[in-house]
């Protein structure tokens, strides 16, 4: 009885992960109905389907139910428990999808989680593994979360459609989280890239470089660009190359931008020196948005301030992206925590657009699955 | 009377006065030694071993890190709630007088009956909030976990009793508050020493619970019914100056001690449905953490709850202001109470209640009163309260007609009273806790004990008196306490006339909220009909509403024309646009004393009521309503539209069809978007974008539907079109308009992103550490001596952000109210009783809510309890606030990390405990109970523990042994039936060892077809047809789903210890006089041994033949008896034969016992001889020895003599 006025109702499908993350993280159940209802192809799509399959995989005892068409899903969390699980992504998605939810529960399992995950590394959706390798692993150190078990590994790459790449993904467990004070994201000191290639010529990587470099040599020297051509099986199923780019600063801030070539037989065949300046661009622009955290991995920062201590956490966003802002919706009905947030205007200074200052007391959040020796 | 002369002085030998006299003495001599010895005798102190040393140095290494702790993260606000001082001990222990005597010496006041929490003012920085606990079970453990300081009673001439030792393990367990021990009944004691011993004896014991050297205080009796004011002032003085470690369980969790309690419901709804839903608000202080609105609570005897609202009140027992004084002067030591009837004026949503405090505000003179305002005005007032309630008119629109009072009724709203009281029984039983040492002397106490009890109806005698005389005193206080009721209602009034004209001033979202107060609203309506309801001021407004019926329209119009001309004044003249006025309005709102919160409240509600009443004359005045409100929601979206299109498209859809509909709008919203258009710079309320209009109407969404059915339907937007709902999941953040980066003004202007840019002049090293000084450093006016410090930046931090959460959980907050209605559940309601004086502390924790999960714990049999525990035995464990009833399964580890059953607890050891309950965080310490209803002579904790861990799943296991019979026999193979039912679960253990009963092992091979369930198996030896194969396995057993909170709350008054859960087994066959018919397996037989013949021996004959003869079976018969053949005839002899042969007889009688004779003289006369001999030798050895002597001696001599001539010679023929 109690349960059920307990339970969050949702429409739509959209932001589902984030629903059933925080649905996770709280304990309170949820349900979502309408899912694609109106759609031609009703119901939840494979990609989803398999991302309820890794939540199950990694929860022990939830409850998850959905009805005949797919289109209504409830979801009664079980208690996070870990440990070595691999799963087959989707290949509708990249395996960023995934990995940005495990990113999130990873640190309150009851047993350290090493999971392989495979797919589609690199997609034009989501956001790519080297992106999050390079971006959400920091953001975790900030959060005491850290040690020789964080780990992402790339470990095979695999283009859409075909998919076949392989990662693998641990992080060790923290009973608490700290809060954090992120106020000054200081000055970029340095850009590093990796452009990779899978079955096609390695003179397409190399054809990148040049253009991408051509761009923002104009702001900084310190460019390096890594080249990562796998072979053989390591290599997936699909040919495609792409650039990231990540600007680290002085305060340990890292920014990132990425591009990925048009998947086999969709679009038209992009040119490797066009790639590269649009990904430079890209970058650019998200400097040009600033603050301490990437907006890819904005959700992921607020998150973890909310399940800090009890303590003041502040951290200094560039625009909170339309995601973000649907995740601190999710933050107040889920965990009643809602952020101060105030807007920085940037005055004369050339730094980019304005900035956004949020500011929270943590719910002093703690994991209640770990196991007390 | 004659001059006695006196006994000389006698100088004091020994003691510390002596010394001190000794000491004195010699320093005034100039020998006195230094203070230090090591300095005076260096050489005594010199290193002298080394090992020594370091051993020594080790020693008080470690006992320093023992000292620490780990740093714990100091939480508590500036202004920090009362500490709670709970006062326990076991009854006629005088806890309520030393409650009574602590109040009058912090107040000056006499609190007569004291019920449920007192807090008072103890000093400039501190409040204490005392509490009386009792010794049932249930109150110790609640109040043992929310206990700061515990002053712990001891009657001293009884020692000590089992609840002081059950108390004591229960704060063990919810982390140890700060206990201090009182010892009374010291006058008890007729002689000193005797006194003296049992202190002593008291205090060591005390000692090895809490620690060693803990605080035990003494009162050494009592002065006309009271202690005595020096200890009671020491005493007071200890627990104002203490100092507390936070507990980390307390620190973590916001809690309440709820001082005052109001059933809001609807007296009417009670009398029609007892079971009706009931409303009720709890007030007190919120200690721990900060507690957000709407969440899950736990009362501790109630059960789990949602709060549906908080709000904050004013303190009604403040601490005074900053000043440079010592003291508290007499009208700053406030008393609160309001379970006892005493409090100041409070403040609440929906009343103001004054209360003067009993006694105390009559003697009072008038410079003493309360400097509050409101009471003062209150107090001075001259006419009668009925006259001027008579006369006072209320109104509620600028030009409706005057509310009378003939409107309202007068419903008692304060807290009910009734005057009961639970008597002590006289006759109770004490239990006393008796330790290996004292037994002897418990024997001693009773007669003491008997002495005491009588002493005691003495006390309750006069006491009794006592009462009867107060009872004018409080009859006196019930007139004052109806006074103050007329009073309050009086002040609503007051305020609703204030409240009037900021109507819609500051509504940003006036829609959400109307929509949100709807229920309420509808609530207040329907209570309007009935008398005494609980929302006095929706009655007022309400009953009005009735009263003026078709004016209203008039009246509503008028209204809102007043607030579009005041909107279009305050759009025009701040030059600040919109931002600008909304605070200006709040500012007026915050001068008026009373802030939004009401004012909007009670607007919305009257929007919402109007329309409800009349609904068609008012259509069109809705609609135009409805208009302005989304006037002020369309300035919003300006703002909005212009900042971010993107997301939010229905609020564009907001004005769009709104400004479709009226004229007089649109040039509204071009004013206003022009005063927008200004104010551009001016940054948007993101958190309001954020926030405000999507989710608070995405919860409330459906209700909201319901209830106003097509009125909001219009306004509401879509909000689960298809786009939105159904778009893609996704985190990275695509730019529609991405800027052209080959331009160069766009490029520069993130130039100083870079670090090859330009750095800010701040950034200069020197100067941040200048600004850090300037911050963080502390400094020291030389002139003053005043140090300053600098505030740590966290601090103002967590103020400000605490101050945004605050504002938010009531939009448009009064910084005042704190309160909390608590829905019920139904099952409850019959037993809810507002008069119990139980302090119940509640909690929150939002997390764990009502889900449930199996805890595992490690659990130890407590040693004083005398049973063991056995599993699956419904017991009631006290974990966090909860205190609910389980059903445990025990088990133990195994080496190899199997959890196995157990039935019983081990007797001394730790073993796991498995249950299914609230989700509990690891770590936490937990007690078990057996029982909680009555009372036992033995110690009632049964086992103690700490939760280890929480899962879905639990493996733990059971022994389950299958056993088979084989039915064919082949060399090592066998057929083995009776394992298994089917071929599909030998399928299953296939490979699986086996082994027989006589130690032989094997292995589970193959299912046969026939029989059904039988298998091949082999084994390391040939079976026997009579032995029984078996296999070990291990079957997982589930925790019982029972979980059954502890509702002693909801009994009766007098009834409140009499909870009983679910029975155990063995008591319901004891109630029910069922015996156990036990398996006949499990009995004990008597074992009857049957005899065992052997067969003889058979030994082959040519095996006889081989054999030595030793060896052969003898086959000769034994010699028996001579057979009567051979037997010789007995001789029949003659008489004189007979004779003869008689004579022979006694002759030979006689000789034999001459000779006997002789032969004992001879032995007599031989010994003799033997000894003369004897002593003739020795005397002849003697002489021989002598001579010999004499021999040798010469001998010597003469050997000497030659030695020495022969030394002589040669030294001789030298010389």
């Amino acid at each position: 009885m109690a349960t059920q006025a307990h339970s969050l109702s949702y429409a739509g499908c959209n932001f589902l992960r984030q629903r059933l993350v925080l649905s996770t993280l709280s304990g309170r159940p949820v349900k979502i109905r309408k899912i694609r209802a109106r759609d031609d192809n009703p119901g939840l799509r494979d990609f989803e389907a398999s991302f309820i399959r890794l939540l199950d995989k990694i929860t022990n005892g939830s409850r998850i139910e959905i009805n005949q068409t797919g289109t209504t899903l409830y979801y009664q969390p079980g208690l996070l428990y870990g440990g070595s699980v691999e799963h087959d992504c989707s290949v509708l998605r990249g395996i960023g999808y995934y990995l940005e939810s495990l990113l999130c529960l990873a640190p309150f399992m009851k047993h350290p989680l090493r999971i392989v995950l495979r797919g589609v590394t690199n997609d034009q959706v989501d956001p790519s593994v080297d992106v999050l390798k390079a971006t959400a692993l920091p953001i975790l150190k900030q959060f005491g979360i850290d040690g020789e078990s964080l780990e992402l590994k790339i470990v095979r790459r695999g283009m859409p459609p075909g998919g076949g790449g392989e990662v693998i993904f641990s992080c060790p467990i923290r009973k608490v989280l700290k809060p954090i004070q992120l106020t000054d994201p200081g000055k970029i000191k340095r850009i590093r890239g990796c452009r990779y290639s899978v079955r096609v010529s390695p003179q397409m990587a190399n054809r990148i470089v040049d253009s991408a470099r051509s761009i923002l040599n104009k702001f900084i020297p310190d460019i390096y660009i890594y080249t990562d051509h796998m072979k053989g099986v390591n290599s997936g199923k699909s040919p495609g190359f792409g650039l990231s780019l990540v600007a680290e600063t002085t305060n340990g801030t890292f920014l990132s931008a990425e591009l990925t070539s048009n998947p086999q037989g969709q679009g038209a065949a992009v040119l490797p020196e066009d790639l590269g300046r649009n990904c430079a661009k890209l970058l650019l622009e998200e400097i040009y948005r600033g603050g301490c955290v990437d907006s890819t991995n904005q959700s992921l920062a607020l998150l973890f301030m909310t399940l800090g201590q009890q303590d003041v956490s502040k951290v200094l966003l560039g625009p909170l992206s339309p995601y973000t802002i649907e995740f601190l919706r999710h933050l107040k009905s889920f965990f009643q925590i809602m952020f101060k947030i105030e807007t920085k205007p940037c005055g004369e200074e050339l730094k980019g657009g304005d900035k956004v200052l949020m500011t929270c007391v943590g719910i002093g959040f703690s994991n209640l699955s770990k196991t007390l020796k | 009377m004659e001059t006695k002369d006196q006994k000389k002085h006698r100088k004091k030998n020994s003691g510390p006065k002596a010394e001190k006299k000794k000491k004195r003495h010699l320093q005034d001599l100039q020998l006195g030694d230094e203070e230090d010895a090591r300095k005076r005798n260096p050489k005594a102190f010199a290193v002298q071993s080394a090992v020594r040393m370091a051993r020594s140095f080790h020693r008080t290494q470690d006992l320093k890190t023992k000292k620490h702790h780990i740093p714990v993260v100091d939480r508590t606000p500036l202004e920090p709630p009362p500490i709670v001082v709970v006062v326990m001990g076991p009854p006629k222990v005088g806890k309520s007088t030393l409650i009574q005597c602590l109040i009058r010496n912090f107040t000056r006041q006499k609190l007569t009956e004291i019920r449920g929490p007192v807090t008072i003012v103890s000093g400039k920085k501190r409040r204490l909030t005392i509490i009386e606990c009792g010794c049932d079970i249930n109150m110790m453990i609640d109040l043992a976990k929310v206990a700061d300081l515990v002053l712990m009673l001891i009657d001293a001439s009884f020692g000590f009793e089992m609840e002081t030792f059950e108390f004591l393990n229960i704060c063990q367990v919810h982390g140890f508050p700060k206990i201090m021990g009182v010892l009374t009944h010291l006058d008890s004691f007729k002689y000193n020493k005797q006194l003296k011993k049992a202190k002593k004896r008291l205090k060591h014991r005390f000692w090895t619970e809490v620690y060693p050297g803990a605080k035990l205080f003494y009162l050494s009796g009592m002065v006309h019914g009271e202690y005595q004011n020096q200890e009671i002032h020491n005493l007071g003085r200890f627990i104002t100056v203490m100092k507390f470690r936070p507990l980390t369980w307390q620190t973590s969790h916001p809690y309440i001690l709820a001082d005052r309690m109001e059933d809001l419901t609807n007296p009417e709804d009670i009398r029609t449905n007892a079971k009706c839903d009931r409303k009720v608000s709890l007030y007190g202080y919120l200690r721990g953490a900060h507690m957000k609105n709407k969440s899950q609570i736990h009362m501790p005897g109630v059960g789990d709850f949602a709060v549906s609202d908080i709000s904050f009140l004013p303190d009604p027992c403040a601490l005074p202001e900053q000043q440079k004084k010592r003291c508290l002067n007499e009208k700053e030591k406030l008393v609160y109470a309001p379970l006892s009837g005493v409090g100041g004026v409070l403040y609440d949503k929906d009343a103001v209640y004054v209360d003067l405090g009993g006694s105390h505000g009559f003697q009072e003179s008038d410079e003493a009163r309360p400097t509050h305002e409101l009471v003062q005005s209150l107090i001075s007032t001259h006419s009668t309260i009925d006259a001027k309630m008579a006369s006072s008119r209320v109104t509620l629109f600028s030009d409706s007609k005057p509310l009378g009072s003939e409107d309202i009724d007068n419903q008692g709203l304060w807290m009910p009273k009734e005057e009961k009281q639970v008597d002590l029984k006289t006759g109770r039983v004490r239990r006393k806790a008796i330790f290996g040492g004292e037994e002897d002397e418990s024997g001693d106490s009773d007669p003491e004990d008997d002495e005491e009890m009588s002493e005691g109806d003495r006390l309750e005698n006069s006491s009794s008196d006592e009462t009867e005389e107060e009872e004018d005193a409080e009859v006196t206080g019930k007139v004052y306490i109806a006074d103050k009721g007329a009073k309050r209602q009086r002040l609503e009034m007051e305020e609703d006339t204030e409240i009037d004209l900021p109507a819609f001033a500051d509504s940003d979202d006036d829609l959400e909220r109307s929509s949100e107060d709807e229920g309420e609203v509808e609530e207040a309506d329907e209570s309007s009909e009935e008398e005494g309801s609980s929302a006095g001021e929706r009655d007022i407004l309400d009953s009005e509403a009735l009263e003026k019926g078709s004016k209203h329209s008039n009246g509503l119009s008028d209204r809102l024309n007043l607030e579009k001309k005041m909107k279009k004044a305050a759009l025009t003249t701040s030059d600040s646009g919109h931002c600008t006025a909304e605070e200006a309005f709040a500012s007026e709102d915050e001068s008026e004393g009373n802030s939004s919160l009401s004012t909007e409240e009670m607007d919305s509600e009257n929007e919402a009521l109007i329309r409800k009443k009349f609904p068609k004359p008012s259509q069109v005045v809705s609609g135009q309503k409805q208009g302005s409100e989304s006037l002020t929601d369309e300035t919003s979206d300006i703002e909005d539209l212009l900042k971010e299109e993107e997301e939010y498209k229905e609020a564009s859809n907001y004005s769009t069809e709104t400004s479709g509909a009226l004229k007089w709008k649109e040039d509204l919203s071009r004013k206003a978007a022009e005063a927008f258009l200004r104010q551009q710079q001016a940054t948007p309320n993101l958190q309001k974008l954020i926030y405000g209009t999507v989710t608070e109407d995405n919860e409330e969404d459906d209700d909201a539907r319901e209830e106003l059915g097509g009125l909001f339907r219009v306004s509401q937007p879509a909000r689960e079109c298809k786009y939105k709902a159904d778009s893609l999941d996704c985190s990275r953040f695509h730019l529609d308009v991405p800027h052209d980066w080959d331009l160069e003004e766009v490029m520069n202007s993130i130039r100083d992103c870079f670090v090859t840019g330009k750095w800010e002049e701040d950034k200069d090293a020197a100067k941040i550490l200048a600004e850090d000084e300037e911050l963080y450093g502390d400094f020291e006016d030389l002139e003053t001596g005043d140090v300053h410090k600098g505030k740590s930046s966290l601090d103002t931090q967590t103020e400000d952000v605490e101050e945004e959460v605050k504002e938010e959980i009531d939009s448009s907050a009064e910084e005042s109210a704190k309160k909390k209605h608590l829905d019920k559940k139904r099952k409850l309601k019959e037993m809810f009783d507002a008069e119990y004086d139980e302090g119940e502390s509640t909690y929150f924790d939002d997390l764990k809510g009502e889900m449930h999960k199996q805890a595992q714990m490690r659990l130890k049999k407590h040693r004083w309890y005398k049973k063991i525990l056995k599993s699956r035995d419904p017991i009631i464990f006290s974990v966090g606030w909860r205190r609910f009833q389980t059903i445990p399964l025990y088990y133990i580890e195994d080496h190899n990390g199997r959890q196995r059953l157990l039935k019983y607890t081990p007797q001394h050891m730790h073993c796991g405990a498995a249950f299914w309950g609230p989700i509990t965080p690891q770590g936490t310490g937990f007690l078990a109970v057996q029982f909680v209803d009555g009372t036992t002579p033995d110690f009632q904790i049964a086992a103690t523990g700490i939760v280890l861990d929480l899962d879905k799943s639990i493996k733990i296991v059971k022994k389950l042994k299958l056993t088979g019979f084989p039915y064919k026999i082949f060399k090592n193979t066998s057929f083995i039936k009776g394992m298994f039912n089917s071929a599909l679960e030998v399928a299953k253990f296939e490979g699986a060892v086996i082994r027989t009963v006589s130690g032989i092992r094997g292995q589970i091979k193959k299912a046969l077809r026939a029989p059904e369930g039988a298998f091949r198996a082999t084994f390391e030896d040939k079976l026997l047809m009579s032995d029984i194969v078996f296999m070990r396995t291990w079957y997982p057993v589930s925790i019982p789903a029972f979980y059954n909170p502890v509702t002693s709350l909801l009994k009766p008054v007098g009834e409140k210890d009499t909870w009983s859960g679910m029975r155990t087994t063995g008591q319901l066959r004891l109630a029910n006089r069922v015996k156990l018919k036990p398996n006949k397996d499990s009995l004990y037989k008597l074992i009857v041994r049957q005899k065992k013949h052997f067969n003889s021996l058979h030994i082959p004959k040519a095996l006889q033949k081989a054999l030595p003869f030793k060896n052969k079976p003898k086959t000769q018969a034994k010699a028996g008896k001579i057979p009567k053949d051979r037997q010789r005839p007995a001789v029949i002899r003659e008489p004189h034969e007979r004779k003869v042969l008689a004579l022979l007889d006694a002759l030979s009688t006689v000789h034999r016992q001459k000779m006997r004779k002789a032969k004992e003289q001879r032995h007599l006369h031989n010994k003799e001889h033997f000894k003369a001999k004897q002593k003739e030798e020795e005397e002849k050895l003697k002489r021989q020895k002598d001579l010999r002597k004499k021999l040798f001696r010469i001998q010597g001599q003469k050997e000497k003599r030659n030695q020495k001539s022969s030394l002589k010679g040669p030294t001789e023929q030298l010389k």
